[in-house]
């Protein structure tokens, strides 16, 4: 018996992964690029890189600063688009077994909706939509950072999508709940949260005479979001009855033991895939050591007795 | 490419800030150009290094060469290893040099020698001429293992005249952006071939994250190469440079 097995779900849909430790967007590749260092099979899943309509090459200049304790990226969604994803990658996902999430960004309600109905046409099981995305036409505001267009954008993509969506939120706002309102009554089945936080990367050195500024604006990941996750993760599951895969800055037994205690249902790991390429399963392992020295009879038993601390 | 426990065999100061780290691991093979990253105490992001050396002591187990230079808190961990330490490093990253069986120039600018003493290494075993030429800042900065060397002054100036003289027919350069941007134009100039290994500041260093990315041309196509699993190497020809620098 699968001890880790996780169970996803609300009253219309479930997902049922072999273990709650998913690989966060962006940090996983699109398939089978962790292969060398881990066994893909003992996976929740990854969350793919983000898939736009159309491939993008990025963002010029520096992508990258390391902080104190976390990580500034501004990589800006290069992907090799929807298309190339599905005669590409899609193939090997499913030759390899490879559990996944379909992670999607857009910069018009329409990429959404395009990207939700190939989706479906290709009997994908679950998607996870990035709306920290500018929305190009309203200005370039973030879909994710107002409720009445995070509801709409929401429940055009539910209406072209059957199979399990997943919303991932954007801590960069001061009302979190209201937008996990939002996306449970658009029709979401489960919430992803926290996307990163927005930072500003620094550098100044005085070379001769003069001072030399470098500065990196991106997203903010690492340890030291962590307090922000435990505090988004615990106002989103206070406000809605649908489902959360808490994210941001998880690296030991301790991190998930703290989310679970928030409400988590499971969990992505993101920037400590960079520190160590074999995380998620020593996270599993040590998850199922847990349950089985502590006699939980598996991960859902732990779930509900830690959530009634 | 695996992640292997790393135990420092000799750990030698080479210059006031410079120091050669041998590590012993099961690492099975590597081949100049190529690299590692290290993880460092109480930091995110492992750091990069290029193999200064690499050789098969038995069955399992080899020793491979880092040099290390402290530029912050990763490099300044590194440095103040002792004997038999830990690291984890991911090995062996990127592609390397490809060899070519003509009249050889190595460009090291700086600490941007490391991958050349292996590369120098290894076109002596196969008996292919070359001839190393290195650049350092000031006397303090000296790195050995060169056949000339530049000291202040750019180490470029130097190469358009040894081309001419030695007959070279492929430049390999390693070193800061700016010099390698000038080595991959000149040689352009002289219709000649060039290799330059590239850095840019990494996180995955397994290609995944698409942090280190430079655009490249190659049949008339634009596109982005990230330096950790398309390169480190490149051609000087298919790199697109950034403007402004």
């Amino acid at each position: 018996m699968n001890k880790l097995k996780t169970v996803i779900k609300n009253n219309k849909r479930e997902l049922i992964l072999k273990s709650p430790l998913i690989g966060a967007s962006g940090t996983y590749g699109y398939t089978d690029e962790f292969e060398d260092f881990i066994d893909l099979n003992c996976l929740g899943a990854i969350s793919t890189k983000g898939i736009t309509l159309e491939a993008r090459s990025g963002n010029e200049g520096d992508r990258i600063f390391e902080t104190e304790c976390g990580l500034i990226n501004r990589i800006g969604l290069e992907n090799v688009g929807i298309k190339k994803f599905i005669s590409d990658k899609l193939p090997i996902l499913k030759q390899k077994n490879i559990d996944f999430l379909l992670n999607i960004a857009g910069s018009s309600i329409e990429d959404y909706e395009r990207l939700a109905d190939i989706a479906q046409q290709n009997s994908i099981k679950a998607i996870e939509v990035n709306v920290s995305c500018p929305n190009v036409k309203s200005g370039c505001i973030e879909f994710g950072l107002n409720p009445d267009s995070l509801f709409n954008l929401t429940s055009k993509i539910r209406k072209n999508y059957k199979g399990f969506l997943i919303v991932k939120l954007s801590p960069n706002t001061s009302d979190i709940t209201s937008l996990a309102n939002a996306v449970e009554s658009a029709g979401a089945d489960c919430i992803s949260a926290i996307n990163t936080l927005r930072g500003l990367g620094v550098d100044i050195k005085r070379i001769g005479n003069k001072f030399i500024k470098k500065t990196v604006q991106g997203g903010l990941s690492g340890k030291c979001v962590k307090p922000v996750a435990l505090y988004m993760v615990n106002a989103i599951k206070k406000s809605v009855n649908i489902p959360v895969i808490a994210m941001g800055g998880i690296s030991s037994l301790g991190d998930l033991l703290e989310f679970l205690a928030v409400g988590a249902d499971a969990f992505q790991i993101g920037t400590a895939n960079f520190i160590n390429p074999k995380i998620c399963t020593t996270l599993a392992m040590e998850l199922k050591k847990y349950i089985e020295e502590n006699n939980f009879q598996d991960f859902e038993d732990l779930k509900t007795k830690i959530k009634g601390a | 490419m695996k992640e292997y426990t790393g135990k420092i065999y000799n750990i030698e100061k080479l210059t006031h800030d410079t120091t050669k780290v041998v590590i012993e691991s099961a690492l099975d093979s590597a081949h100049s150009g190529q690299f590692i990253s290290v993880l460092c105490e109480n930091r995110t992001l492992r750091r990069p290094f290029s193999i200064s050396d690499f050789e098969k002591i038995e069955n399992n187990k080899s020793l491979l060469t880092i040099l290390v230079k402290i530029k912050g808190k990763g490099t300044e961990f590194l440095s103040n290893l002792k004997i038999n330490d830990e690291i984890s490093i991911l090995a062996p990253l990127g592609n390397g040099f490809s060899i070519k069986e003509e009249a050889s120039l190595l460009v090291g600018a700086g600490i941007g020698i490391a991958p050349m003493l292996f590369l120098k290494k290894e076109l002596n075993k196969q008996n292919i001429n070359n001839y190393l030429i290195a650049g350092f800042r000031d006397d303090k900065e000296i790195i050995k293992g060169y056949d000339e060397v530049t000291i202040g002054g750019s180490v470029v100036d130097r190469l358009e005249d040894l081309i001419k003289e030695k007959n070279i027919k492929i430049v390999y350069a390693c070193g800061p952006e700016i010099v390698l941007k000038l080595i991959g134009k000149l040689c352009k100039k002289l219709n000649i071939k060039s290799q330059l290994a590239m850095e840019k500041v990494m996180a995955c260093g397994i290609g995944v994250c698409r942090g280190c990315v430079i655009k490249i041309k190659k049949n008339e196509t634009i596109s982005t190469a990230s330096i950790c699993k398309d390169g480190p190497v490149f051609s000087g020809n298919e790199i697109i440079w950034e403007e402004n620098e």
